[in-house]
């Protein structure tokens, strides 16, 4: 397999310096996003499924994120969160850790790690394309069925009957006359598609853009992907003067 | 806060949920039947494409298109005059939204949108700053049934008496939007306050009542143990709290008890005696819908026989 290009990703994950700033910046989080204003309570933690059962930790996370640790793109506990946004509604300090993973998860992904988790659901693109509408992705159907057996898969061989009587059409099919594949086109949802495939040696094909002409081995480090663009002057946070976010919740 | 008295009964898109075409559709037949019966002018639409929900929550689509695709639903909803747009998923409702906001606040977004759709001839999908009103155009189904609960209290003609029900809200209708939720999000009471007035013993409060129902998106496909130790816990609760039926508000959550609840029993060795189903589901039996041809129990995983048999609707 060819070395790849870090994937470009610029509305999820601008380009910054540091992790806090592309995480204020992505169009994932709130623009009211509290990240500095965070004070280590961990309500999120305290909140957080993962965290009940995982060795997950929001509280961690925001201040790994706030110490600008780029290691934890690597960290596999990044991919536990169950984005359940319970932490969301509970930081008393308008901050988001489940909004902030979700970054942290596409800038892993723009440097190839962990595309077999992304590639497991990637037949959704092109099923949305074709249909309109969305379906549990081939091995999610493959793993459901060990787990539900006859009575579910029975169901849903008549699917399409009980449809019928519940005076429904036949197949959950919508009439998108191309519009959304036209629309996955745009916005380089395929050649996003195409990298995943290649990144997880599921298809060799892959544009040349995305082929690295770096010498195999080079590994890249965090800083080496970023541009110089975003932050003015420090990398101090900015203050909640800057950002004042929105009014918390106050129950 | 979102006021109970500016949710419409006008207009709405009931907004197709692949999930419920897919798992329960019943769901969506119970819906459209209840809200026949209440009065409320509904229009579904086949133009209206999937939210992009389980590709966007498994990190396979951006940000960007995942907006495209909502403004490009916006524009199907303003086409055929029916703007409100009403979901039967959580995930839908709170996609929705959040597009609307994105939109109507990021300009930068918004003009590479509408670049692409006039890039691809789709002049007819741009959207426009304020097209839509994030707090006004978007609907989750329960709020609409909770707006008419007087009338279905009034049409309810099954005796729910003595059966124990609780609720489940879902996540993505009240933690994500939270200022925007009808009631307190620390607590919302929405399905509850339906309920009651269709004669279940409801119970309120129960312990872990705010947790997830533990699909987590791909947490039930890559992190499975996790996913059925949080369906569990919450399954646990709702035992120890002695409750017979679970009302919920999301297929999500509805694939994650009624599906997985056997699967746990086996793998836990453990036992439920609880029975599931959506609120538009239950609004409609207690209205006299028939519990296979309207609201689809055929689907369900979980043998409801039992329970319709002691309710009187078999």
């Amino acid at each position: 397999m060819m070395p790849l290009l870090p994937y470009v990703n610029e509305y999820d994950t601008p380009e910054c310096e540091t992790l806090a700033e592309t995480a204020k910046r992505s169009i994932r989080t709130p623009d009211s996003l509290g990240l500095d204003r965070c004070i280590q309570c961990g309500a999120c933690t305290a909140s957080c499924p993962a965290a009940r059962f995982t060795d997950y930790s929001p509280r961690q996370l925001v201040k790994r994120v706030l110490e600008n640790d780029w290691s934890l793109l690597e960290d596999e506990s990044i991919w536990s969160c169950f984005y359940c946004y319970s932490c969301n509604l509970r930081c008393p300090r308008n901050n988001s850790p489940v909004t902030i993973v979700q970054v942290l998860r596409q800038m892993a992904v723009n440097r190839g790690i962990g595309l077999e988790k992304l590639a497991y659901f990637v037949e959704i693109g092109e099923y949305l394309a074709e249909n309109g509408a969305s379906r549990v992705p081939g091995p999610g159907l493959k793993n459901m069925e060990r787990d539900l057996g006859e009575r579910w898969t029975g169901f849903k061989r008549d699917l399409d009957s009980v449809r019928a009587e519940l005076g429904l059409s036949p197949g959950d099919v919508r009439d998108t006359k191309g519009e959304i594949r036209a629309i996955l086109e745009g916005t380089g949802y395929f050649e996003r598609e195409k990298w995943i495939r290649a990144g997880t040696g599921r298809d060799a094909e892959l544009p040349p853009e995305y082929v690295s002409h770096n010498s195999p081995g080079h590994e890249k480090t965090g800083a080496e992907f970023k541009k110089n663009d975003c932050i003015k002057g420090d990398l101090s946070f900015e203050t909640d003067r800057d950002c004042s976010g929105s009014e918390a919740l106050i129950v | 806060m979102k006021p109970i008295e500016t949710v419409p009964d006008q207009k709405l898109l009931l907004f197709k949920s692949c999930m419920v075409g897919q798992e329960y559709p019943g769901v969506e037949a119970a819906t459209r039947y209840v809200f026949d019966r209440l009065g409320v002018d509904w229009f579904i639409s086949e133009e209206q494409s999937c939210c992009t929900g389980i590709g966007h929550y498994t990190d396979l689509f951006e940000g960007l298109t995942t907006t495209a695709i909502a403004a490009r639903n916006f524009a199907v909803a303003r086409k055929c005059g029916y703007p409100n747009i009403t979901c039967l998923c959580s995930t839908c409702y709170a996609v929705n939204k959040e597009a609307c906001e994105l939109l109507n606040t990021n300009d930068e977004v918004r003009e590479k949108v509408n670049s692409i759709f006039r890039e691809k001839g789709l002049d007819e999908l741009v959207y426009e700053k304020g097209d839509m009103d994030p707090r006004a155009n978007f609907y989750h189904a329960v709020e609409i049934l909770l707006s008419k609960v007087d009338k279905i209290s009034e049409s309810s003609v099954l005796d729910f008496s003595g059966i124990r029900a609780a609720a489940h809200h879902a996540c993505h209708y009240y933690k994500v939007k939270y200022k925007d939720v009808i009631g307190n999000p620390e607590n919302p009471q929405l399905i509850d306050d339906i309920a009651a007035a269709c004669g279940a013993d409801i119970v309120r409060w129960y312990e872990d009542r705010t947790l997830t129902c533990g699909m987590g998106f791909s947490q039930l496909h890559l992190n499975k143990n996790t996913s059925l130790q949080v369906t569990k816990a919450k399954l646990d609760s709702l035992k120890n709290a002695g409750v017979e039926l679970m009302i919920h508000m999301c297929p999500n959550c509805h694939i994650q008890y009624d599906r997985y609840q056997p699967v746990i029993e086996k793998e836990f060795g453990v036992e439920y005696d609880t029975v599931h189903m959506n609120i538009g589901q239950f609004v409609a039996l207690s209205m006299g819908a028939d519990p296979y041809k309207v609201c689809g129990f055929q689907t369900h995983s979980v043998p409801l026989e039992g329970f319709l048999e002691k309710v009187g609707a078999i």
